[in-house]
């Protein structure tokens, strides 16, 4: 036994002790059987004629029968303990032995794993406890032969499936089935629940990236999960009603594929593709079985590890440009990968040695599991990053609905206020023709009264009509006016017209009125102040005027008094009716306001014009 | 003798406005005209000393006359005789060179005394033209101006339009700052005279970078 087989001896030892602590005393009473002898034979017993030889165990057939099929028998001998007569059953536990096996006792068939001739149960990752009956058992000396059926190494793909038998170990059962459910566990259970994890969410992911062309990664990876789980599909069923060369050429031709799925996942996960690539890895799955099936069944491992070298490069250099490009893009997945890539690339390693020697150390079986949970968590990881970029891809739509939503509120609004606008420019236009209009065509007419009517009082009249014309115009095309702006108006007006009579004119206006006045408050005021200083001029006799202005607490407040001779009750009533006081007044009242007269003979008269202004910017909306 | 070109559309209106101006200048000779186009030959033909020109005419503006008067007999006086007594129908005509303008309503008396103080050089200028005119001015003084020929109002200038703009009346504003009735009236002669350059200049600002002249 050589210094490394007996340190993962002792490795394993320990470990399992770790494992279960309780395991350790059993360990005293197991019988560890590792040489047996043997034989070739075909028969229902140990052929004794047969040429036999002694050989360690576990013995691998590919080292100590190259080229052999077997069957090959195995005995043991053994020393039946006297304390173990008793109540408890022993037993002989075979951790690995492939394809099959039977097992006889002091001659007596008493187990059979399945079927002895082709197509074979294949035992290969299941242990096998075998209860020894007691009443078989002799005291003193006992014998065990095994037959065990199996394949040379030429005829299979991989060296766990040719023909081998492990160690042996007899004891009592109870110690023993500790660690045969616990191989049981490792080599059985544990892959079948990864291996149908890997299938459904490898499927799911297929399904994923098949309807999603954009993320194909995802359907290769898919793809690489279902073909990896269906190469481990064989722990579900011991015995296929196939021959092994066909069970043995379907494994190795889901290697292309798989291999097929691995590189172009990596390559699309880098967001690279090929059409050479494209083209020549299905290719190569065609090529590959169509090589095994040309070298015939007797050649599959040749041809098979030839192609296993390629694959095995092809996978590397696509991992290599991957890791290079996420590198290079300072990828968070980088990190992720590389740890990823670097356990897969370890557990490969570990089993190609564990093959290699014919040993399988616990460390092999736990390596057996680490390249499917790395699929799981690669699988799982993906579906986040898709995940993740679905919600993106949500925020991002919900934001852009948003901003179109923005931008149309803002369209209309503009639109709305454009329409407006041009119904204001329209509407400007329409007063400013009919404004033309007046002027041009009574306004002239009314002119031509004016200046040619032989009649002073038509004249007056027709100079009126004009005046007023002219004032309603201003209202029509009319922007609001600034109060102050009115009040330059109305001085110039009312100071000139007085002065040009001989009447004094005393004018007393606050500085800097930042109020305005609507178009139609303007024309009225303009009336007023006009008709009240005609009246002065053409009634009172009076020499002095004063006109006071004032803004008080939102009204507008216009005053004006004269000297003159009043307005006695007659003459009001005249004036009433010939000069438009009732006119003022009214115009006053349309604006909300009033217009009092206060007047006596012999006492002057006060004209207060009241308006409110805010009634006058309301008037103007 | 003063050479005078009428120019109003309505018959009966220019006959009165004739009978007048012959009360104001009795020994003038008058020339008629009802329409743009005759006034425009008539500029070229003779040369006029006062132009008493109405707005509205059948072929056209009268401001055309006023600016063929400005630029081919620049002594010549343009007076704007209108019914439009808005800022809007006038400041066209005072920047196309008028000197002045007459309410076309006002009675007579009034008119004639109007038409007299223009001849001597004392044109009317109201509230709201004075507050045109200083908008113009004020809007001037931004950038663009600065290419034009420097052509700004003085502060005395500014101040009289800005007392004019407030509603006092020009021998108001004499008394007011000191300074005799001509002196007054020969601020506002020179308000409209820059107010006539500038635009031209302006005008012709406009016309340079529309490509019109080279």
């Amino acid at each position: 036994m050589s210094r490394a087989t007996l340190f993962s001896l002792h490795l394993r030892r320990v470990l399992f002790a770790l494992l279960l602590g309780t395991a350790l005393p059993a360990l005293a009473q197991v019988l560890r059987i590792d040489s047996a002898l043997s034989a070739t034979g075909d028969g229902d017993a140990f052929p004794l004629n047969a040429t036999t030889q002694r050989v360690a165990l576990p013995d691998g057939w590919t080292a100590s029968r190259p080229g052999e099929s077997g069957p090959v028998w195995y005995r043991v001998t053994f020393q039946a303990p006297p304390s173990r007569t008793g109540s408890e059953l022993d037993a002989l536990y075979v951790e690995q032995v492939c394809s099959n096996l039977q097992v006889y006792l002091n001659g007596q068939l008493v187990h059979s794993g399945g079927r002895m001739d082709a197509p074979l149960t294949n035992n290969c990752s299941h242990p096998q406890l075998v209860a020894l009956p007691t009443a078989l058992l002799a005291r003193g000396l006992n014998t065990i032969d095994i037959k065990v059926s199996g394949h040379r190494l030429a005829e299979v793909g991989s060296r766990a499936r040719s023909g081998a038998l492990s160690l042996l170990r007899i004891g009592p059962e109870s110690a023993l089935a500790g660690r045969y459910s616990r191989q049981t566990t490792l080599n059985i259970a544990l892959p079948q629940a990864v291996g149908a994890t890997l299938l459904l969410m490898g499927s799911f992911m297929f399904v994923l990236g098949f309807i999603n062309r954009r993320e194909s990664h995802l359907a290769y990876f898919g793809a690489l999960s279902v073909g990896w789980a269906l190469t481990d599909a064989r722990l579900w069923f011991h015995t296929l009603p196939v021959s092994n060369a066909v069970v043995e050429f379907l494994l190795c031709s889901m290697l292309a594929f798989i291999t097929l799925a691995s590189v172009q996942f990596l390559l699309r996960y880098a967001r690279w593709r090929h059409a050479l690539i494209d083209r020549c890895l299905p290719l190569q799955c065609a090529l590959m079985p169509l090589t095994l099936v040309l070298a015939g069944p007797g050649r599959l491992h040749a041809v098979a590890s030839v192609w296993h070298v390629v694959f095995a490069a092809e996978v590397v250099a696509a991992a290599s440009f991957y890791l290079r490009t996420q590198w290079r893009a300072r990828s968070r997945n980088f990190w992720l990968m590389s740890s990823m890539l670097s356990a897969v690339a370890l557990a490969a390693l570990v089993e190609f040695i564990a093959e290699r020697s014919g040993e399988r150390p616990l460390v092999a079986h736990l390596a057996q599991l680490v390249t499917p949970v790395m699929f799981v968590v690669v699988g799982l990881r993906l579906v986040q990053q898709h995940g993740r970029a679905l919600q993106d891809a949500e925020l991002g739509k919900a934001h852009l609905e948003q901003r179109v939503r923005d931008a149309t509120a803002e369209i209309e609004r503009n639109f709305r206020q454009l329409a407006d606008l041009r119904v204001e420019q329209v509407t400007e236009r329409e007063r400013k023709r009919i404004a033309a209009d007046l002027h041009d065509d009574l306004g002239a007419k009314l002119l031509t009264i004016v200046h040619t009517s032989e009649s002073e009082r038509i004249s007056t009249l027709a100079r009126e009509a004009l005046e007023e014309m002219r004032l309603s115009v201003r209202g029509l095309t009319g922007k609001p006016v600034k109060l102050a702006d009115a009040l330059g108006d109305w001085r110039a007006e009312v100071v000139s017209r007085l002065a040009q009579a001989g009447i004094n004119a005393d004018w007393l206006a606050p500085e800097d009125l930042p109020q305005t006045l609507s178009a139609r408050a303007y024309v009225q005021s303009t009336r007023i102040l006009r008709e009240a200083t005609s009246n002065i001029i053409k009634h009172s006799g009076a020499s002095n005027c004063s006109v006071t202005c004032r803004v008080d607490e939102g009204d507008f407040q216009l005053i004006v008094q004269d000297n003159g001779e009043g307005i006695s009750l007659e003459v009001d009533g005249r004036l009433d009716r010939g000069h438009g006081m009732a006119s003022m007044k009214h115009r006053a009242k349309q604006l909300q306001g009033q217009c009092l007269v206060e007047s006596g003979p012999g006492y002057g008269t006060v004209i207060r014009l009241t308006i409110p202004l805010d009634r006058a910017i309301e008037a103007q909306a | 003798m003063k050479n005078i070109l009428l120019l109003e559309d309505l018959p009966e209106i220019r006959a009165w406005l004739r009978k007048l101006v012959l009360q104001v200048f009795p020994d003038a000779q008058i020339s008629e005209s009802a329409r743009v186009h005759d006034a425009v030959s008539l500029v070229q033909a003779v040369k006029f000393d006062l132009a008493l020109i109405d707005l509205g005419l059948p072929d056209g503006s009268g401001v055309d006359v006023v600016t063929k008067l400005r630029d081919i007999q620049p002594e010549a006086q343009s007076v704007v005789v209108t019914i439009h007594d808005d800022d809007e129908h006038l400041f066209p005509a005072l920047q196309a060179g008028a000197f002045g303008y007459i309410l076309k309503e006002q009675p007579r008396e009034l008119i004639t005394e109007q038409l007299q103080r223009i001849s001597q050089g004392e044109p009317p200028l109201s509230p709201s033209i004075a507050r045109r005119v200083m908008a113009y001015f004020s809007a001037k003084a931004k950038p663009q101006a600065s290419s034009l020929p420097h052509v700004s109002l003085t502060d005395r200038e500014s101040e009289v339009l800005l007392r004019v703009a407030k509603g006092y009346t020009l021998p108001e504003i004499g008394v007011q700052l000191g300074l005799s009735r001509h002196t007054i009236a020969d601020y506002v002669k020179q308000i409209y005279r820059k107010l006539n350059v500038s635009s031209r200049a302006e005008a012709a600002l406009e016309a340079q970078r529309l490509g019109l002249f080279r």
